[in-house]
């Protein structure tokens, strides 16, 4: 009888840990699943924004077919790349990762080669496109950095004692972070 | 000892110019006294001008819960505005939590850089291009002529426009600072009375405690005054019975027929109230705890 009843306890004990520590877990991995909901949302207004600036562009230098087709490529190629925020495994994250970046290079260029337009750098609608997209590239950074965030602490309480074997028994994976953007890793390098 | 001292005064004297800021050391006046939200720490900004600012950004957080910090320096860490206003967002939350309306504007003269930072909660209210339009149009020409003053005045008020137009932002409505000032001369009321109270009771019970047979049962069976005006002073002569043991006693006490009991607390009530609603004024602030996502303009001139 007094077995039957420590061991009562024991299971009572286990549970009250368990049901806390459970959602704990629930709430970090729903933290997680937030934070990458605005990463995407952020991602997608770069995406709104493209068609716009474009068209602004080609107002004043419609002869760099080049540069501008390669953002609209760009663009029309990341939208194809979607992820299922459930299951970000490192390698969709890196296919995600990438397909973002050439938009992000490819606008880079752009916004350079406008800089030799002086039309252009000077219309108004421009200039405030170009603060927009400057904002925008912004908050991707800030989302990116706040997603990091998110799974690191869930990272960290997962594999943390004992909620490891609440994690195992409930499937709570390890989640993927950004890495770090492949030109961020390079220091630049100063030449005379 | 002598080349000791050179180098220490070239030291501080160097610390003392550089004038670089960082995050943690760019002082926020705002902490100290609420109606100061301006740091002009290398005085870049006249007083005149700050003044002004501050009357403005003062109406703007109590008309629409806008909270806002503008930062007039010389240098900052690394030249880089707005990371500084993120980094600075960070620190210390600007901007009331519910409605993430915190609000940053940067001007380093040195870095020649300026960004308005807009928290999460403003950015439907100045959309990035509205700020870009508002430094373009407000801020540049003044700037590249080092009208530092007017830069900043016409940027406020551009900004001023902007929030007033958006009624979805609320401002303090609740508790301002007449309502504290209030409740504190309240309070001081209250804890007056309570004393006041808790001595006339205390003074009850003395009054009935027996000597005779050490218990709280003396009661007061006759009593009759005398008055002495010359002194101005009327004596009561109160009788005692113990109600236990039949011990009687009698109690003289004096009162001055020129003053009340009330004065006391009349006196401790206005002097707590001034105390709270005088120190209302110059009580610091706090920072609500908003967030910021990144949203703004930055622009170099």
């Amino acid at each position: 009888m007094k077995t039957l009843k420590s061991l009562l306890l024991a299971v009572m004990a286990t549970m009250a840990l368990t049901s806390c520590t459970y959602n704990t877990l629930v709430e970090q991995e729903e933290g997680v699943t937030r934070a990458w909901a605005d990463v995407e949302a952020q991602y997608q207004r770069r995406a709104d924004l493209i068609p716009n600036l474009v068209n602004t562009v080609k107002g004043y230098a419609a002869h760099e077919k080049e540069a501008l087709e390669a953002v609209v490529n760009a663009r029309s190629r990341a939208t194809q790349v979607t992820i299922d925020p459930s299951n970000i495994t490192p390698e969709k994250l890196q296919e995600y990762q990438a397909a973002q970046g050439e938009i992000t290079q490819a606008l880079g260029r752009l916004i350079a080669i406008s800089e030799s337009y002086p039309d252009l750098k000077a219309n108004e609608q421009f200039s405030e496109l170009q603060a927009q997209l400057e904002g925008t590239e912004n908050r991707i950074a800030e989302s990116r950095r706040l997603y990091n965030e998110a799974v690191n602490t869930y990272n960290v309480a997962v594999r943390r004692f004992p909620n490891i074997i609440w994690a195992w028994i409930f499937k709570f994976d390890k989640k993927t972070p950004f890495a770090a953007e492949a030109g961020a890793q390079k220091a630049p390098t100063v030449e005379f | 000892m002598r080349k000791i001292l050179f180098i220490i005064t070239v030291f501080m004297t160097a610390v003392a110019y550089a004038a670089t800021y960082t995050v943690d050391n760019l002082p926020i006046p705002y902490l100290q006294d609420k109606t100061q939200y301006v740091s002009n720490p290398d005085n870049i900004l006249s007083q005149v001008a700050v003044d002004s600012l501050n009357l403005w950004l003062g109406q703007m957080e109590k008309a629409h819960g806008v909270q806002t910090v503008l930062a007039v320096v010389e240098r900052i860490q690394g030249g880089e505005t707005y990371d500084f206003c993120m980094a600075l967002g960070r620190k210390y939350g600007i901007g009331r939590k519910e409605q993430n309306s915190g609000l940053i504007i940067l001007l380093s003269t040195g870095d020649r850089a300026y960004t308005i930072l807009t928290g999460r909660g403003l950015e439907g209210t100045l959309p990035d291009a509205i700020c870009k339009r508002i430094e373009n149009h407000q801020m540049l020409p003044a700037l590249r002529e080092g009208d530092w003053d007017t830069a900043m005045l016409n940027a406020v008020r551009a900004i001023t426009k902007y929030v007033d137009g958006d009624d979805s932002l609320v401002g303090d409505t609740d508790f301002d600072e007449d309502t504290g000032a209030l409740i504190g001369f309240l309070l001081c009321m209250l804890l007056g009375l309570g004393i006041i109270g808790f001595a006339i009771w205390y003074d009850e019970r003395k009054k009935s405690y027996c000597p005779s047979c050490k218990q709280y049962k003396m009661k007061k069976i006759s009593s009759y005054t005398t008055k002495n005006k010359r002194l101005g002073i009327r004596t009561h002569h109160d009788t005692y019975r113990c109600s236990h043991c039949y011990f009687t006693k009698e109690l003289h006490w004096d009162e001055n027929i020129n003053s009340g009991h009330m004065g006391g607390a009349a006196t401790g009530g206005a002097l707590g109230g001034s105390f709270f609603g005088g120190g209302g004024r110059s009580f610091g602030g706090s920072f609500g705890g908003g967030s910021f996502g990144g949203g703004g303009a930055s622009g170099h001139f």
